[in-house]
């Protein structure tokens, strides 16, 4: 039996051939690609017949999986999902035990296949701290990494290690970079779609980019898609100009709060955070979270957990800076405080000297 | 003190700004911004590139408020403004910008550019550097009370004649009432269909409503101009006229930069906020659409298309209202390309059209409204602004063109109320 092509199988399930172009034009002003890019994704998604994917899920807590799954009603983002064949995955596989661990086996014969990671992995004391099948979390993914042409670091977790990593990390959790960087797993071509959890079009958007192409798209220097990840939160918030002309909330119930001023003195971490949710938006598009009132927490960044409170604004020192940092600190403010004094004084100068006009000032 | 280069430059420094300096420091020298206007976009001349416009705010930022700036100042070693080179902007700030905003729309780092030279104009006043054109009409704004020398008589007998066409009383400072309607000079002197227009549908729909005797005029010259001491005055007037009536709701006309000067500039000049509301006229019109109370009978069969002031889409957000109202009369309304938000400018606001040396500068980039409009084959062309509806019908009669017909919105509507009950 040959496998279905994505385009008979969008047919079959009730999706448009129009719906299917939207969402193909929908990825590629999403990445950045110029408009007529569009045709050229839906005919190779189109032809496609279903790749191989097969997701493991480690130290985490399912929430990748409940946002690109659970998140709405069946869109063509999570349909995509369904046509390609997700091979093994934990949460979402029918089979159990051996059963499932034998389909991972069979759709790793094939080779050329995707992996998908979630979770970090634990390598402390010989990584006994999560356990799947009678294997450590590492010994799966080294097995399965090894001919996979490709692996895609789903989350936080196993972008950058997540939670589990966070001090004191008891387990010695591990991000899928750090493995292949110390060489405890192959090296293959890693795409980080970090977030906590990622939005679920930048998923679609990456694995579509992937099918497209046949190429990692181009990444960050944390290895991250730069269409998804190429802007800060702070760049594209809508906020944005209350930042620009000072004006900030100061608790989230004062009257700032109420008017809807800039986070960033209740911590918000928009301006160190790139992720896409400003513009790509949650919940079908409906909204992020800082237009529900709350400051971004910098989910999608390396050590976020550990990077100090949520809600200490980002000017705020995280650490221990007594000593020579302290007092390079104290020279820095003072040459500062004395460039805005002079800037002030400059002010104020052509302020004193200012002359009010009037309407004899335009008559020759 | 008359105006004078040290008077300028001091002004320049006194404009500078938390804003201004970020976004000097932001300028990543992209150039989008020279595509986004239509100086620049209908003469291919890199000297009407929106930043550059700025050239002499910039130096004054650089030479007073950065290091390596004043450093070459103090060593004498930087480029002073100069009377020669404010007189060369001059052109550029007044003749080849309308303050239009979409500069502003497509700068990828967020520089508010239409502010920056809406600053920059405050200093050229100052330095004596205003077109002629702009200076008699501020004067006129300040002295007569309109920019055109429209006075209160003028507006008297607007009134009586609308009163003898309509069979309506139009009201004139009633107290209490809940909305101070504001014109503009064309609309009194060239557009008065406009005040018959407005009297019939607020009489249909119930609205309480008045003119004001001391506050008839919307326009702000001393914006135009860059003056925010005569801009004050101006908004003042509205302001105290408004408080003594006691209205909810100041209503500007179908004029967009009026629109800007009173509902976003106003507050920031006189330095406190209003006790009443200031709305568009479609923003109002649009309200009583969606209460029900403002019904129209019949449809218009020609075929139509709507340009959208600047200052309304861009500076404003009133993008959907114009619609919704026209889709209630029209059967044949067609976009033109670029419609709404980044609607392309008539080419004489901010100013500009009160500036005659401008005049052929704006007849040249009409030619991006021609082509807008080449194809769209409409009978019709309507706006909500009796500033763009003059540059229309001049850039049409030049073009040959004449066959369409500009038409004021609120006119439109009007055309299509029901018969009295």
């Amino acid at each position: 039996m040959t496998r279905p092509t994505l385009a008979q199988q969008l047919a079959r399930q009730g999706i448009s051939r129009r719906a299917f172009l939207k969402f193909c034009a929908a990825t590629a002003s999403m990445m950045a690609l110029p408009p007529t890019m569009a045709p050229a994704i839906a005919e190779a998604l189109g032809k496609r017949t279903r790749p191989s994917i097969i997701w493991l899920s480690f130290q985490e807590c399912t929430g990748c999986t409940e946002s690109l799954t659970r998140s709405h009603s069946p869109t063509v983002e999570n349909l995509i999902f369904d046509l390609i064949s997700l091979d093994y995955h934990h949460t979402l596989q029918a089979a159990a035990g051996e059963a499932a661990e034998l389909a991972r086996e069979q759709a790793m014969e094939e080779g050329g296949y995707l992996v998908l990671v979630d979770g970090s992995i634990p390598v402390a004391d010989g990584g006994v701290y999560s356990t799947i099948a009678g294997m450590t979390n590492l010994d799966m993914l080294a097995h399965t990494v090894k001919d996979a042409a490709a692996v895609v670091a789903i989350g936080t977790c196993a972008a950058f290690g997540g939670i589990p990593k966070a001090d004191p990390n008891p387990t010695g959790a591990k991000s899928v970079a750090a493995l292949m960087a110390d060489g405890s797993i192959a090296s293959k071509p890693l795409i980080n779609v970090s977030g906590c959890p990622p939005i679920p079009v930048v998923i679609t958007g990456v694995l579509a980019h992937y099918l497209t192409f046949g190429t990692v798209p181009e990444l960050d220097d944390l290895g991250r898609p730069r269409a998804y990840f190429g802007d800060s939160i702070h760049d594209r918030c809508y906020r944005r100009p209350f930042y620009d002309a000072g004006k900030f909330a100061k608790t989230f119930d004062d009257e700032g709060a109420r008017k809807g001023w800039c986070l960033y003195e209740l911590g918000c971490k928009g301006p160190t955070t790139h992720n896409a949710c400003a513009t790509a938006k949650w919940n079908m598009g409906t909204s992020f979270p800082i237009e529900s009132g709350h400051g971004c927490i910098g989910c999608s960044e390396p050590d976020f957990w550990d990077a100090g409170s949520f809600y200490k604004p980002l000017s705020a020192a995280t650490g221990d800076l007594s000593g020579l940092a302290g007092g390079a600190i104290a020279a820095g403010a003072v040459a500062g405080a004395a460039a805005g004094l002079y800037a002030r004084s400059q002010k104020h100068k052509a302020a004193a000297s200012r002359e009010k006009m009037t309407v004899d000032d335009l008559k020759d | 003190m008359s105006p004078s280069l040290e008077r300028g430059i001091n002004a320049f420094v006194n404009q500078i700004d938390g804003p201004i300096a970020s976004y000097f420091n932001s300028c990543v020298h992209c150039g989008m911004c020279a595509h986004a206007c239509l100086f620049y976009t209908e003469t291919g001349d890199p000297k009407y590139t929106p930043i550059y416009k700025t050239e002499p705010l910039r130096r004054a930022w650089k030479q007073n408020f950065t290091f390596w700036g004043r450093l070459l100042s103090k060593l004498g070693l930087d480029k002073k403004i100069t009377d020669e080179e404010l007189a060369e902007w001059e052109t550029l700030i007044y003749d080849g910008c309308t303050l239009c905003g979409r500069c502003t729309a497509v700068c990828p780092v967020g520089n508010d550019i239409t502010y920056m030279i809406r600053k920059s104009r405050e200093a050229m006043a100052a330095s004596g550097h205003a077109p002629e054109g702009l200076k008699m009409a501020t004067t006129r704004a300040i002295e007569i009370g309109s920019p055109m020398g429209v006075t209160i008589d003028t507006l008297k007998a607007q009134i009586k004649h609308t009163e003898k066409e309509t069979g309506l009383t139009v009201p004139l400072d009633v107290q209490g009432a809940e909305y101070l309607m504001l014109l503009s000079s064309a609309e009194i002197a060239q557009f008065n269909e406009i005040i018959g227009a407005v009297t019939e549908i607020f009489d249909r729909a119930g609205v309480s409503w008045t003119l004001s005797s001391t506050a008839f005029e919307a326009t702000n010259s001393g914006i135009q101009i860059g003056s925010a001491d005569l801009a004050a005055e101006l908004v003042q007037r509205i302001v105290d006229s408004a408080e003594r009536l006691g209205v909810r709701t100041v209503i500007s006309p179908e004029c967009g930069h009026a629109y800007t000067a009173l509902r976003w500039e106003g507050p920031n000049l006189i330095g406190r906020s209003y006790s009443f509301e200031v709305k568009h006229i479609l923003e109002v019109l649009d309200e009583l659409r969606a209460d029900g109370r403002l019904q129209t009978s019949g449809r218009e069969s020609a075929r139509v298309t709507f340009h959208d002031p600047c200052q309304l889409v861009r500076r404003g957000g009133v993008v959907q209202q114009p619609r919704s109202l026209l889709n209630m009369v029209a059967d044949d309304f067609v976009e033109m390309p670029d419609a709404g938000v980044m609607n392309w400018c008539c080419g004489g606001g901010g100013g500009v059209s009160a500036n005659e040396r401008a005049n052929p500068l704006r007849a040249q980039v009409f030619s991006r409204k021609k082509r807008q409009l080449d194809g769209l084959q409409v009978e019709k062309l309507v706006t909500a602004c009796s500033n763009c509806r003059n540059m229309l019908e001049e850039g049409l009669e030049e073009n040959h063109m004449e066959d369409i017909e500009v038409v004021g919105l609120t006119e439109l509507l009007a055309e299509y109320l029901p018969e009295k009950k």
